[in-house]
């Protein structure tokens, strides 16, 4: 018996192990599934891949995590508009702890906010995305010179364009290049020299590489990065540079898809899905939904980092609350008897825009009900705006957002059906303008200020203000709302919303009041067109220029909104300390990351603990 | 064995012998008997009868009998058998020794244990190995295997949960990585799951906690191993086992208790306006000078009989009209209903000489108490063994086939994914759970907050599902050859089939996201693993003394898996009241397509999650040798070589190597005499093993690709397609591999005063090197490590962490009233001392966040999880108190003073500290267990003694500005009230602010959130999380009588039981045993509570 076992079992037990042992080390070489090498991209469609991935970043979110946008939004919603006196937070001030910390201009704790550190790290992962264009370009073959030079114009531009975000949100913001790389071990970069220089070098290789017209009209064409020159001097206060190539834009620039730019001739155009990529938009962030993006924790391709910036409760839309209106601004859209803005200071005095207990019966500026909800003023088709739409009456004040707020009958078009994403409502295709012609004008208006042509800016101020006294562009009650063109229905009972007066300033009115009242006006209107689009805070970092005009400003605008029920009532120890809430704190995190060799090579901006 | 029993042995060995002297020519000097045991005298198969002072040896057959021959005419022969006491029988040659009966060992020492790849008598391990007592594991009814080692091995920390189906932390010798720190488990010797296994299948169940003992598993063996071994049947009579039990699980009568009726809510809301000097006002209590509950919450803030709350006017949306509960909902027992569990098990057993048979049936019904909470387990095992040519061939299988529904509370996307407790203490008690119609009731009138409705959450989530369909086992061959050889072959694995999915209703009620359209999603995936183990082994003895056994082996392992989730929305709506969606619709193809969204979703395996598809193999060499001289000096010695596919060629292999020794001091003969002394032995060993449970299988790629959500961009402004795009994915790091663990081990097993004292003592250091882990970069990378945003960075190895601790079990066995009463007390002792050592290179610290807040950091010097940020030393007292304390943002008086850790007078970020340690100091469990006559008595406690908990729950419920929730009692009562210089109520603005009450430790009632209370991490919600629980006390009768017996009953038993009995604990919320993930735990952010109290009846049946 045991010889027979001999012979039959163990030995072909031996020879299936033996057979076995020699299988199975090679199933050690397991190559990923579903993913490329970078040998697979090096060739002209996998560039232009990564390009298309450089320009995803644009609308400041890449999120497998979600909330990650909130403080990284690509429209600077939460610095620009609520760290200025554009807007309030919304919500209570619990809601999205760390945005309060920074609205309330905060030393101590801005640097560890984790809005900072989203947005430092969106921006760098635009800037490292726009990089790999360059790198696996250098690697590839079958590339043209042509493509070649289109190509890194576009990534330098891109390069360029959220270099110059961070360096206004964070002044000292170190400039990464293609040769900074985690594979290259060098990512500890030092944030001790100004930026602007390498800045300016990415967008003056843009504009001398990119065509004028490009097949796609998301794409940065020559003219949107001349734009982005002009306002990259003008940041700089290089007034006569700025104005060279503004001007150019202004006289010679097309669109992406080759249209002349100009103003459109309703306001609401520049806010209205079906109405994008239009004469004004020089540069947008492209926002599409229902294209098979959104994720559980994501609204994929639409606007994410504005999810929060609509009404409350039972109103349009429904969702958060945030980013209410300021009294202040409201008040900034009065105008006087002959239809022009109170530049005198004292918008902000007397009877208060839509306050029932001392209530503005006065003039107002029409942009107003394109740029906030008032109660009893239609909201596009939604009926009529209300302060139950308002979620903490006591800290949000009474208006809405508007802006990125899309119509009602545009439900499930403009916006997300893509249900897997929590705010499916929330996401919206309307296009983040990142610059539009208005803009353009009326940065070329404050070079024109500046250089002594002050009827030049006063031509440019007056194409703006001409376009806003358009009265077909007005909000009508008794009226309806016509999505596609972003007008109301004029004629039969139909009246202006409110009492509309808005008129351009007369002639020789800058230089007969002055380069000091020609200032005053380009910068108020500026903050009457572009309100509520992330600029605010910017413009007026610019425009202080270590003057203290931004810490007077925002004090002031304190000083009074703590008397209404606005986040400064219930925050009202908020000060904004200048010469340092100019810009914001470098992330704590960045520090600690950087300097942990021991060696300062990162350092907090001046003033920040 | 008292003198007089062998002194009376002795005389009748001398009477038979005289006796059959004659007959000695013919008989041959054989001996034939049985083998019983004393129990039940069924007979004992494999029992090893030896012939003292010589080789040979012969097993009881199937039926118990053997037959041995003599050398002389006498001899004595020692008998053994797994599980009974050595039992010495002199014998005559030529006689029939009859029925031997064995008595069951009180000492476990002679149990044959299974341990890496082979087994051992307990007596020679010379690693670390707990030996569970599967029948005192049994005695909680569970759908959670893996939970019942709490307290039933020594080195082992369990922390369980309440939720059917959840899974617990395992921890065997402390926290050994910053990833998956579960331990391998090792199932009739495949790698397989603990969790789901069927509890009455289980024969033993071995830890293996050191290097000495593990070490043989080497990539795989850094969290321990545990081998579970399965029931195989015995030779004889076929036996059936019936059991079954049925209970009630009780919600904690406790709940939220202390949470603020409206009218109390109301006057602390007014408070925390006055006290910033702010005008009180609510949507719905009014504006005036005190607030008013309301009679409706719509229309916001009404009474009765105003306008809009006529029935006729109902409306959802614009006028869905809710009334107040004006006593306060109490939310908790709206949500935590009794439930009934159930369960029945039936096995079948036995077998010829040639074949053994084990099979059994499970159903487990374990609804939980929180509504719509469910596991559903159906589960059966087919183990089967055949031996022919002699017995020395061997084949056989195990297999195990299960089926189960578990549908979570917590398997939903987005904000109504809420966890049901969570919200519960978050929506304030004034809101009902209907409207007037009947619908749900929300925060949708406005200042309500905005938690949805716990209610809402769990019934609209009734019909979806959760499924798992798998099977698993192996199956072997095992051929004895060239006398002293054994070679094994073994393929086994596992293929499991899951299905969820999930329906999400428009959550009409809710104060935000109230629109959404309704959406629907289902996942589908598949996992499957393969084991191919060989082993080859060699086992002689030398000069009778030198026993020496080799073994060598290979393994393949293969692990694959893919899932697809899909989803569409916009559902036709089958009740327009409800805006309802009859189940019958849940298909995707019922869905809007164009909201279709498809991707590989990340899955939870085994409770970790991974990313799918995934693919990965581990191939490996080991060996082992174990010699001993005479049972005294034992050494022992293994040996692996890994490869894994998940490291690049380069760094793919990793050796694995462990000695071990023992002395067995009581053989020596200076202790021979000792009377007390049975046993004892002193050991130790040191190893190395290692880990990859925490890396990613595509590390060593740096990867490119196109993702939906990162890589796509409307490029061409269409506003509803987006062009293709590419996006680096991933850094890799070829560089990275193995993470390895050093163990030095020390032990000493002792069991003395007459076998009825068993001692195990052991004291390790466990150095974990090259911690696998997620290196971190600067932002300039475009990644963010704490949100994970750009590409993924790689893992590296780097970092140290050690673990030393002592590990202690102690069993006693008694007896008094002339053995009727016997008693078994088992105490098992844990404790670990974790710390970081050393962490990458240029890195100070590696943040842990806690959603977007920083709550924990790695850092030299401190335990993994130890909670970080502001220490509250107190409140402001006043204006002159905030003067003379460090300068602080906020400070003002009733609001927290932390601690100035560097003393630079100013609190900055610098001043956050590790202010808790949420690990315990130690962990015991005490199992007693009491027969009298035919009464069992068993009752097992378990303490956790020093760990800190942080009761989120009051984050919420004492800071009423953190959303408008619901607020405790504790707060609206005992919180900080502030005075002016002349005693009068007063503002934060008054600069002669103090507080009424300087003994108060709540701060004082606001609306705005600073630094200096709610927006700073601090460590005011932190308490002590010690608790002891009386975890199960069971009362059984057994019934016994020949009348049964000739009714095929060999056993009925009824018991009764009472889970949870009591927990002492000073902790202020629900249950202090949370969970956590291993780098943060301890936080109770409204943790489904595991101390329920739960009464079951059951009943044990044994027919034959």
């Amino acid at each position: 018996m045991k010889r027979k076992t001999k012979i039959t079992a163990w030995p072909s037990l031996l020879a299936l192990i033996i057979i076995g042992l020699s299988a199975c080390n090679h199933n050690l070489n397991v190559q990923p599934q579903g993913s490329l090498i970078q040998a697979n991209i090096q060739n002209l469609s996998g560039v232009n891949g990564l390009l298309i991935g450089a320009y995803a970043i644009l609308d400041g979110e890449n999120v497998p995590v979600a909330g990650d946008a909130y403080g990284s939004a690509g429209s600077n919603w939460q610095y620009g508009s609520v760290c200025a006196d554009d807007s309030y937070k919304g919500s209570v001030p619990s809601d999205q702890p760390d945005l309060s910390t920074l609205e309330s201009w905060g030393l101590s704790q801005g640097g560890t906010t984790t809005y900072l550190d989203e947005k430092w790290t969106i921006l760098y992962l635009g800037i490292q995305r726009a990089n790999d264009v360059l790198r696996v370009m250098r690697q590839s073959t079958g590339i043209s010179p042509t493509d070649t030079a289109e190509l890194s114009g576009e990534a330098r531009f891109l390069r360029g364009y959220y270099h110059m975000d961070g360096r206004r949100v964070f002044h000292f913001f170190p400039y990464v290049d293609e040769n900074v790389s985690f594979v290259n071990n060098n990512l500890d970069v030092p944030n001790s020299a100004d930026i602007w220089p390498q800045i300016t070098a990415d967008l003056l290789y843009a504009v001398n590489n990119l065509p004028e017209v490009q097949p796609e009209a998301g794409r940065v064409n020559k003219w949107a990065a001349m734009a982005f020159l002009g306002k990259d001097y003008l940041c700089q206060r290089k007034f006569d540079s700025a104005k060279f190539y503004l001007d150019q834009v202004i006289l010679h620039g097309v669109t992406a898809s080759g249209q002349k730019y100009a103003l459109t001739t309703n306001f609401e155009s520049n806010f209205n899905a079906p109405q994008k990529n239009g004469p004004e938009s020089v540069f947008a962030c492209q926002n599409s939904v229902n294209d098979g993006s959104s994720s559980a924790n994501d609204g994929g391709n639409g606007n994410m980092g504005d999810v929060l910036n609509f009404p409350y409760g039972s109103g349009p839309v429904g969702c958060c609350g945030f980013n209410n209106p300021s009294w202040n601004l409201a008040n900034a859209y009065k105008t006087d008897a002959n239809g022009l803005p109170l530049l005198d200071g004292t918008s902000n005095n007397g009877p208060v825009v839509s306050d029932s207990t001392n209530l503005y019966t006065g003039t107002l500026d029409p942009r107003i009900d394109w740029t906030m909800s008032r109660p009893g003023i239609p909201y596009l088709d939604w009926g009529l705006g209300s302060a139950s739409w308002i979620r903490d009456p006591n800290s949000n004040g009474i208006f809405d957002a508007k802006k990125n707020v899309y119509a009602k009958s545009q439900q499930g078009t403009s916006s997300s059906t893509e249900t897997v994403f929590w705010g499916a409502t929330q996401i919206t295709s309307l296009n983040t303008n990142l610059m539009r012609f208005a803009d353009v004008l009326l940065m070329d208006a404050e070079c024109e200020v500046e250089v002594g042509s002050l009827d030049q800016a006063q031509i440019y101020v007056n194409m703006v203000r001409n376009r806003a006294a358009n009265t077909s562009g007005w909000v009508y009650k008794n009226s309806t709302y016509n999505p596609a063109s972003g007008t109301y229905t004029t004629g039969g009972t139909a009246a202006p919303a409110d009492n509309y007066l808005v008129k351009a300033y007369p002639t020789g009115a800058f230089t007969g009041g002055g380069q000091t009242y020609a200032r005053n006006a380009v910068h108020f209107e500026r903050r009457l067109e572009l309100a509520m689009e992330g600029h605010r805070f910017f413009d007026l970092q610019r425009w202080d220029n270590g003057t203290g005009s931004m810490a007077n400003t925002l004090n002031t605008y304190v000083q009074v909104e703590k008397t209404r029920h606005s986040f400064y009532y219930v925050v009202n120890t908020a000060v904004f300390t200048k010469g340092v809430n100019e810009y914001f704190a470098i992330p704590q995190q960045e520090i600690d990351a950087e300097n942990a060799n021991g060696k300062i090579v990162l350092k907090q901006n001046p003033g920040y603990n | 064995m008292p003198k007089k029993t062998n002194g009376l042995a002795r005389i009748s060995s001398m009477v038979v012998a005289m006796m059959l002297f004659t007959c000695m020519a013919f008989a041959q000097g054989k001996v034939t008997g049985r083998v019983i045991n004393k129990a039940d005298n069924q007979p004992v198969p494999g029992a090893t009868i030896q012939l003292k002072g010589s080789k040979t040896i012969v097993p009881s057959g199937a039926d118990g009998t053997f037959s041995i021959n003599l050398t002389g005419s006498s001899g004595t022969l020692a008998i053994s058998a797994v599980g009974f006491l050595n039992l010495e029988v002199p014998v005559t040659a030529g006689s029939v020794a009859g029925d031997i009966t064995l008595t069951a060992a009180s000492t476990t020492l002679n149990d044959v244990v299974v341990t890496g790849y082979t087994a051992q008598r307990k007596k020679d391990i010379t690693g670390s190995v707990s030996v569970v007592n599967v029948a005192d594991m049994r005695s909680v009814p569970s759908g959670s295997t893996e939970s019942l080692l709490q307290g039933q091995a020594s080195g082992v920390s369990v922390v369980n949960t309440g939720q059917p189906g959840g899974y617990s932390n395992v921890h065997i010798r402390g926290i050994t990585s910053f990833g998956n720190t579960d331990p391998l488990v090792i199932i009739d010797g495949t790698p397989g799951f603990l969790h789901d296994i069927n509890v009455n299948d289980i024969q033993s169940v071995q830890v293996l906690k050191d290097a000495g003992a593990a070490s043989i598993y080497g990539v795989r063996g850094s969290n321990g191993v545990i081998i579970v071994t399965t029931k195989r049947g015995r030779s004889g009579k076929v036996t059936v086992n019936y059991d079954a039990y049925i209970g009630t699980q009780r919600p904690l009568k406790k709940g939220w208790r202390g949470l603020a009726n409206p009218t109390l809510y109301g006057q602390a809301l007014w408070q925390t306006y006055l006290n910033d000097g702010l005008v009180p006002s609510n949507k719905q209590y009014g504006s005036g000078a005190t607030p008013v509950v309301p009679d409706y919450l719509i229309p916001t803030g009404a009474m009765a009989g105003a306008p809009g709350t006529d029935p006729a006017t109902y409306a959802l949306y614009t006028n869905q009209i809710t009334q107040a509960d004006k006593a306060g909902n109490d939310w908790y027992h709206d949500i935590f209903k009794p439930a009934t569990v159930w369960s029945q098990n039936i096995s079948a057993s036995g077998g010829s000489d040639r074949s053994v048979y084990f099979y059994s049936f499970n159903y487990t019904d374990q609804p939980g108490t929180l509504i719509y909470t469910n596991l559903k387990r159906y589960s059966a095992r087919i183990n089967s063994t055949f031996s022919f040519l002699d017995n020395h061939v061997r084949i056989g299988e195990n297999a195990f086939l299960l089926y189960k529904s578990n549908p979570g509370y917590l398997n939903l996307p987005g904000v109504n994914s809420a966890n049901a407790i969570g919200v519960s203490y978050q929506i304030p008690t004034i809101v009902p759970i209907h409207d007037i119609r009947g619908n749900y009731a929300g925060g949708l009138g406005g200042g309500l907050g905005n938690a949805p409705n716990p209610v809402a959450i769990q019934e609209r989530q009734r019909n979806n599902h959760n499924e798992d369909y798998n099977i698993s086992g192996n199956v072997f061959a095992e051929v004895d050859f060239l006398k002293h050889l054994t070679a094994r072959t073994q393929v086994g694995g596992m293929v499991d089939n899951f299905y969820s999915n999930a329906f999400l209703y428009t959550a009409y009620e809710n104060a935000e996201n109230n629109t959404n359209a309704n959406s629907y999603q289902e996942i589908y995936g598949w996992n499957t693993s393969l084991t191919w183990t060989s082993t080859l082994k060699y086992t002689n003895t030398f000069a009778e003394k030198h026993n020496l056994t080799l073994l060598g082996g290979t393994e393949y392992i293969s692990n694959q898996g893919r899932a697809n989730q899909s989803s569409r929305g916009n559902y036709y709506i089958t009740d327009s009241a409800s805006l309802t969606v009859n189940p019958n619709l849940w298909t995707l193809n019922a869905g809007n397509a164009s909201t279709q969204t498809n991707q590989n979703p990340n899955i939870l395996l085994n409770n970790v999650s991974t990313p799918t598809p995934y693919q990965s193999n581990i191939y490996s060499l080991f060996g082992r040798l174990d010699y001993n001289y005479d049972d005294k000096y034992l050494i022992s010695g293994t040996i692996r070589r890994d490869g894994s596919s998940v490291f690049i060629s380069g760094q793919r292999y990793g050796i694995f190597p462990s000695v071990s020794g023992a002395w067995r001091i009581s053989r020596e003969k200076f202790l021979q005499n000792v009377e007390w002394l049975n046993d004892l032995k002193i050991r130790g060993g040191w190893g190395k093993m290692g880990s990859i449970s925490n890396i990613s299988p595509t590390n060593s790629y740096s990867l490119y690709g196109q993702v939906a959500n990162q890589s796509t961009y409307d490029i061409a402004g269409t506003s509803n397609s987006a062009t293709a795009g590419i996006a680096n994915l991933q850094y890799g790091n070829p560089g990275t591999t193995w993470e390895r663990d050093q163990l030095t081990n020390i032990g000493l097993d002792a069991t003395f005063l007459h076998n009825k004292f068993d001692v195990s003592v052991e004291w390790y250091n466990k150095l974990i090197s090259g911690l696998i882990n997620r290196v971190t970069a600067p932002g300039t990378a475009g990644t963010a490590t704490a949100t994970a945003a750009g590409p993924l960075l790689p893992f590296i190895n780097a970092g140290d962490i050690t673990n030393h601790g002592i590990d202690l079990a102690v069993t006693y066995h008694g007896a008094a009233l002339g053995n009727q009463l016997k008693f078994d007390l088992t105490g098992t002792f844990t404790s670990y001392v974790n710390m970081v050592k050393s962490l990458p290179p240029g890195e100070t610290y590696i943040p842990v966040y806690n959603g977007a807040t920083l709550e924990s950091e790695l850092k030299p010097g401190h335990p993994v999880g130890s909670f970080y940020g502001y220490q509250v030393v107190g409140l402001f007292q006043s204006y002159s108190d905030v003067a003379k304390s460090p300068t602080q943002d906020g400070a003002a008086p009733g609001r927290f003073k932390y601690a100035d850790v560097n003393h630079d007078g100013k609190i900055t970020s610098d001043d956050r500290t590790f202010f808790g340690n949420p690990n315990p100091k130690f962990t015991a469990g005490l199992n007693i267990a009491v027969n009298y006559k035919d009464f069992d008595f068993f009752m097992l406690l378990y303490t956790s003694v020093g760990n800190k908990v942080l009761n989120a729950v009051k984050g919420s419920t004492d800071f009423p500005q953190a959303f408008g929730n619901a607020m405790s009692t504790r707060v609206a009562t005992q919180s900080a009230k502030i005075i002016s210089a002349t005693g009068s109520p007063t503002n934060i603005n008054d600069s002669t602010a103090h507080l009424a009450n300087p003994g108060a430790s709540v701060p004082m009632l606001e609306q705005s959130a600073n630094f200096s209370n709610s927006t700073a991490f601090n460590s005011y919600t932190m308490e002590s999380g010690s608790f002891l629980r009386c975890r199960t006390l069971t009362l059984g009768y057994t019934f016994s009588s020949p009348v049964l017996t000739n009714l095929h009953f060999d056993r009925i038993r009824l018991y009764a039981q009472v889970l949870n009995l009591f927990t002492i604990t000073k902790y202020d919320g629900q249950d202090p045993e949370v969970l956590g993930n291993n780098t943060l735990f301890g936080i109770d952010g409204g943790a489904y509570p595991n101390n329920q109290k739960q009464y079951t009846v059951g009943i044990n049946v044994s027919l034959h």
